[in-house]
């Protein structure tokens, strides 16, 4: 495989932060959209905090508040996926430290998500 | 809290408004949000900083792209010192969730008066940060980096900022990083920052839906708007104006806590 170069691995982190903080909103923008037009009373209240599982399986069935908490979601997950995508290209780069310093982050904050969830 | 329409309007055009403010003035929205949620929306203050950190990775995700396209970013030393702002916020989340509302709220006023305080100080410096050029650094003093990081990490958790207010003069002042790629690299590390904590409020209900989407949705499009309107706007003014109302913020939840009992 060859290197990947710096640039590359920037405008991919780029990339990251850019479109999935656009696509979240736009998921949360189209929720709140759905909300204002059919009334909140449309749709069944959504327990707090409502597990992911279903989240998502009532956002698959056009439920508007679902679909905001969705966006949410999706918002706090870019960047984590930031940190998956950097972790990545510094491995492609040969990269070691700032691979295994990146992988650190990713299991801090992956720890957090597993006490929250527990 | 009821959601009406408007309600949820309204909360969208609090986003838009700080969004801008945030992006022309350099200060995070989490500052404008958190205050304007307690005070005049009447939201509890842990479902106001759940819902600020939301803001705080809608707006920092789009300008840490364009910094990070514009080669400004340090990754590198972002990703280190993200080890510690991230262990730092999920002990600052951990500490919101035991203290009371007032206490929080306490604590959100003294960073609120210290943050616009720094804010008028740097408006009063006669050499404008930025304009040096960006030649070859070396950083310095890391183990205080880090250390410093992992202060910021637990304001950002416990307050739902972003913090670049601490972490900008860390890396200028004491590690020897010139100021705009401090700006930047800071600005690179908020959503990782504030991604670990914001699990943390999710689970503990502290996020609200039509709270934290319409705000979102607001900062999200107000900071684009903002980016784009600096050049026209002298922030000067703003910056006054900003610290004054920040100030007032600051003593009115002071004020709120006293008459509502600090340990409620």
């Amino acid at each position: 495989m060859t290197r990947l170069s710096e640039d590359k691995a920037q405008t991919a982190i780029a990339a990251v932060l850019r479109y999935g903080s656009l696509v979240s909103t736009l998921v949360m923008a189209l929720g709140l959209v759905m909300l204002l037009i059919r009334g909140l009373s449309a749709y069944p209240p959504l327990e707090s905090p409502a597990p992911v599982g279903v989240v998502v399986a009532r956002a698959l069935r056009f439920d508007a508040l679902a679909i905001s908490e969705l966006g949410l979601i999706l918002l706090l997950l870019t960047p984590i996926l930031r940190i998956v995508v950097a972790a990545t290209t510094f491995g492609l780069e040969r990269d070691h430290k700032y691979m295994f310093i990146a992988l650190g982050v990713l299991v801090v904050v992956v720890l957090s998500i597993g006490y929250a969830m527990g | 809290m009821d959601f009406t329409w408007t309600k949820v309007l309204e909360l969208a055009l609090l986003g838009l408004v700080a969004g801008g403010i945030g992006s022309m003035t350099g200060i995070g929205g989490g500052l404008i949000i958190t205050p304007v949620l307690t005070l005049v929306f009447g939201v509890p203050i842990h479902h106001a900083i759940g819902a600020s950190l939301c803001c705080v990775i809608a707006t920092s995700s789009g300008a840490a792209a364009s910094y990070i396209e514009h080669r400004l970013s340090d990754i590198r030393l972002g990703m280190t010192l993200e080890l510690a702002t991230t262990v730092g916020a999920v002990t600052g989340s951990l500490i919101a969730g035991i203290l009371s509302r007032g206490m929080l709220a306490v604590a959100f006023a003294l960073f609120l008066i210290v943050a616009a305080g720094v804010m008028l100080r740097r408006r009063s410096s006669t050499t404008p940060p930025g304009s040096e050029e960006i030649g070859t650094y070396k950083v310095r003093r890391l183990p205080l980096g880090l250390m410093g990081s992992g202060g910021a990490g637990v304001i950002s958790g416990l307050l739902g900022v972003g913090g670049g207010i601490i972490k900008v003069p860390l890396m200028y002042l004491v590690m020897g990083v010139p100021f705009k790629v401090a700006t930047a690299t800071s600005n690179f590390m908020i959503g990782v920052t504030a991604a670990a904590s914001a699990f943390i409020y999710y689970s503990r209900g502290d996020v609200q839906p039509l709270v934290a989407a319409p705000a979102a949705v607001g900062v999200f499009f107000g900071a684009a708007l903002g980016s784009r309107l600096m050049r026209k706007v002298r922030s000067g003014r703003l910056v006054l104006l900003l610290s004054c109302i920040m100030f007032y913020f600051a003593a009115m939840m002071i004020w709120k806590a006293y008459q509502e009992g600090f340990f409620r």
